[in-house]
């Protein structure tokens, strides 16, 4: 592949290490600094913090739209391509939103609505909380008991780790809500993000050969693997930016993040652990 | 040397082993069924159409969650069952029914700490507490619920109560094509409160049975005398209360001064005397079949039929609140389908182009490409076959899935064809299974990574989970190892 050439050979396990470090860090203080501000580890979407949703298209400017929403808790508008609109609106009672309703169906009937109450939303969020978690372990599960020694297992799932926090840290801070939609992707991100990592590691420790051509090896296909991944999502992100088809849009721009990290912690952070054991006399 | 006219032959007959090998031939038979199951055809106005489903962000169609304002609650008492649940019912002021000897629930809302006092007052304590109704209830409210939409006319509606651990359900969703919000929650998001009154002394009214008593309605009917009404039964326990009402009070000794009164929402819908013959037989038995009469003519039709729909409609047993909604417009729903297939297709493109890039081989694109894309048409075959309702999530979900195949495919392809190296048929297998363990590790992760959405109640993640989890199962079982006979049998000459 002759996109860009990198020597993993050249560094040292803690030259590659470094920069992954210090981005977890920081993704972590964010993390951290959101999660004391609003209760969150991610500013959660109306999915989880109850709210009405209100897609439609219209050739009005914002400023209409305000004001045809006047009597009504009206949170955010925001603007795509071809005069797509995706309105939001905080919580209201069941009264408030029925009458808003009635009057989408009158101004707006082309619009697509999604509300979620607040104790349902917290439920979801709740579920969704579980959810993650449940994933996590279950695929720090399935990496020890396929590897069966255990730093080679800590690195694959550090990395996975790393990923899923690097991510939502980029989440807060280019403003994508944690919604059903960015969860599901989160936990689609476990499943890519071990591909690499499992493909590496196998790689390394179960081939015959020098450890520095089984990483070239591994490179090669791992960074052709997650370019075609890469390639895909892309696609779903602009079209269904183009289409203004919000919750798509989310899951692929959180896979697309995603990714983007996961190269890095796969061949900086989890090849630098890899590379340090082998070196140290572990896996033979 | 082998001259050129063998090496045809050779080739010829190599493909016609690929088409011999189980592995290809199951994914033929797959393809073939998975086609069939989808039904590509014109409908009868000449339009091209297909048996999938579309959930209802991709049609027209709304969607109600509703939350029970009840609740299930454990308990432990040391006085009588009986005595227990009517003194709660009295100081709660509502229905207490008892699920089974160790839980009872309470038709209204109350909190677990509003509800302790009352516990104890009665004698008892509670033991554990969630909100919803039991599975009864749950499919009670399902039925009626049904019955209220059909009678609206909607066609394509659908209700699911959500069952949560314990059996207790918290939510029920409604799902009605074709409609609008606004429309959806004037004939579901309001529910109406049903109850039959008997007039005790002037304006003063006693309770009767409430709606869910009500067993059947029938449609209106015209007896031999002109007359309209609305028949309807009761249950042996509403027909008992019925009985025992309508004598404790009055009604069967003067029925002119002690009338039946129907209550919906609190307003009385219908009002009149015990019929002479009806307050003469239930002093000796109760009846489980009544009519409610209407009058005469064209007034006493209409009468009639807005009965019927409050008899239905009425009989909840426990009030709701909309918990969420959602619902899509045609044409937006229409866009959003346009905008799909072009991500799907412009996706696959977009794969193969960057396979090329890498490989620059078309006998290897050709295959990896159309291997992915067998994938989606599989699970397309199969979302049509168990009338799966494709949404958005879920076709994000396919096309992750084919990020995910594309992954598996050049995993494959790499370990075979070590430095570009076509090897030797032994080799090869020992490098196939090699890449194989790669692959179903990884395809573990994603199962196992996916598999508490899809058990999870998490509305609209179900079938991004479902959906992805039956794309690596796939994959893993069928596709990627007729891929893996497929390369080999191409690039091995």
């Amino acid at each position: 592949m002759g996109l860009f050439s990198y020597n993993i050979e050249k560094y040292s396990p803690k030259q590659l290490v470094i920069i992954p470090t210090i981005l977890l860090v920081i993704s972590l203080v964010v993390i951290a600094f959101v999660t004391v501000t609003i209760g969150m580890p991610v500013k959660p979407g109306i999915d989880f913090s109850g709210g009405t949703a209100v897609t439609v298209i219209t050739p009005d400017s914002p400023d209409q739209i305000r004001a045809v929403f006047a009597d009504y808790p009206l949170v955010s508008i925001s603007e795509g391509l071809n005069n797509g609109k995706f309105i939001t609106f905080g919580a209201m009672d069941d009264a408030k939103y029925q009458s808003l309703t009635a009057l989408i169906s009158g101004k707006y009937p082309d619009a697509r609505i999604d509300q979620v109450g607040e104790s349902f939303g917290k439920t979801l969020q709740d579920q969704a909380f579980i959810a993650i978690i449940l994933a996590f372990i279950g695929m720090a599960i399935v990496v020890f008991i396929s590897f069966r020694t255990f730093i080679p297992s800590v690195a694959v799932v550090l990395s996975a780790f790393a990923d899923m926090v690097m991510t939502a840290a980029m989440m807060n801070i280019v403003g994508i809500p944690l919604s059903l939609g960015t969860t599901a992707a989160l936990l689609m991100l476990i499943g890519y993000s071990v591909d690499s990592d499992i493909l590496l590691t196998t790689r390394v420790l179960k081939r015959q050969g020098k450890l520095n051509d089984k990483l070239a090896g591994a490179f090669h296909t791992g960074i052709i693997m997650t370019t075609t991944t890469l390639a895909a999502i892309s696609v779903l992100f602009i079209v269904s930016w183009l289409g203004q088809i919000q919750i798509v849009m989310e899951i692929a721009a959180v896979l697309l993040i995603g990714l983007v990290f996961d190269i890095m912690n796969t061949w900086l952070t989890n090849v630098g652990i890899l590379k340090w054991y082998v070196l140290k006399g572990g896996g033979k | 040397m082998v001259c050129p006219e063998r090496r045809r032959k050779m080739k010829k007959e190599r493909i016609k082993d690929i088409f011999k090998d189980w592995r290809v031939l199951t994914l033929i038979v797959l393809l073939i069924l998975s086609v069939v199951a989808i039904n590509p055809h014109f409908d009868d106005k000449g339009n091209f159409t297909t048996n999938l489903q579309y959930g209802l962000d991709l049609q027209q169609g709304a969607w109600l969650q509703l939350e029970f304002q009840a609740e299930v609650v454990g308990f432990t008492t040391t006085q009588p069952l009986d005595t227990f649940v009517s003194d709660l019912s009295k100081s709660l002021d509502t229905e207490v029914i008892v699920v089974d000897e160790n839980h009872l629930e309470i038709r209204k809302y109350y909190t677990q700490e509003q509800l302790e006092p009352y516990f104890k007052a009665a004698g008892g304590e509670i033991v554990s507490y969630q909100q919803g109704v039991s599975k009864d209830t749950a499919s009670t409210v399902k039925l009626i619920l049904e019955q209220k939409i059909n009678s609206m006319g909607t066609k394509d509606a659908k209700v699911n109560t959500l069952t949560g651990m314990n059996n207790v359900a918290r939510y029920v969703r409604v799902e009605m094509a074709g409609v609008d919000m606004n429309q959806a929650q004037q004939i579901v998001g309001k529910q109406g409160k049903f109850e039959i009154r008997v007039q005790t002394t002037g304006n003063q009214t006693e309770h009767v049975l409430y709606g869910d008593s009500i067993t059947s309605v029938q449609t209106p009917s015209k007896d031999t005398s002109g007359n309209w009404g609305v028949g309807f039964t009761l249950s042996d326990a509403g027909a008992a209360a019925f009985r025992e009402s309508a004598i404790k009070y009055g009604a069967t000794v003067d029925p002119e001064h002690h009338q039946l009164a129907m209550i919906l929402d609190n307003k009385t819908v219908y009002s009149a005397p015990l019929s002479s013959g009806l307050a003469s037989s239930l002093v000796s038995e109760p009846t489980r079949n009544m009519v409610a009469s209407t009058g005469t003519g064209t007034y006493g039709m209409q009468q009639a039929t807005t009965l019927e729909i409050h008899l239905r409609a009425g009989a909840l047993p426990v009030d709701v609140k909309v918990a969420g909604s959602g619902s899509t417009s045609a044409s937006l729903g229409s866009h959003y389908m346009t905008m799909c297939v072009i991500a799907g297709i412009l996706a696959l493109i977009t794969v193969a182009f960057v396979i090329f890039y890498r490989y620059r081989e078309p006998r290897i694109v050709l295959p990896m490409v159309l291997i992915n894309a067998s994938e989606i048409l599989i699970l397309l075959g199969f979302c049509s076959a168990i009338k799966f309702q494709m949404d958005l999530p879920t076709i994000a979900g396919l096309i992750a899935v084919l990020g995910t195949g594309i992954d598996q495919l050049v995993i494959l392809t790499d370990e075979i064809l070590h430095e570009g190296i076509v090897p030797s048929p032994n080799v090869y297998l020992k490098r196939l299974a090699r890449a194989l363990v790669i692959i179903v590790t990884a395809a573990a992760t994603v199962l196992i990574a996916m598999l508490p959405l899809a058990l999870m109640d998490l509305s609209t993640l179900k079938g991004f989970a479902i959906i992805t989890m039956m794309g690596v199962l796939v994959g893993v079982i069928i596709t990627r190892p007729a891929y893996g006979k497929i390369i080999m049998e191409i690039l091995s000459e």
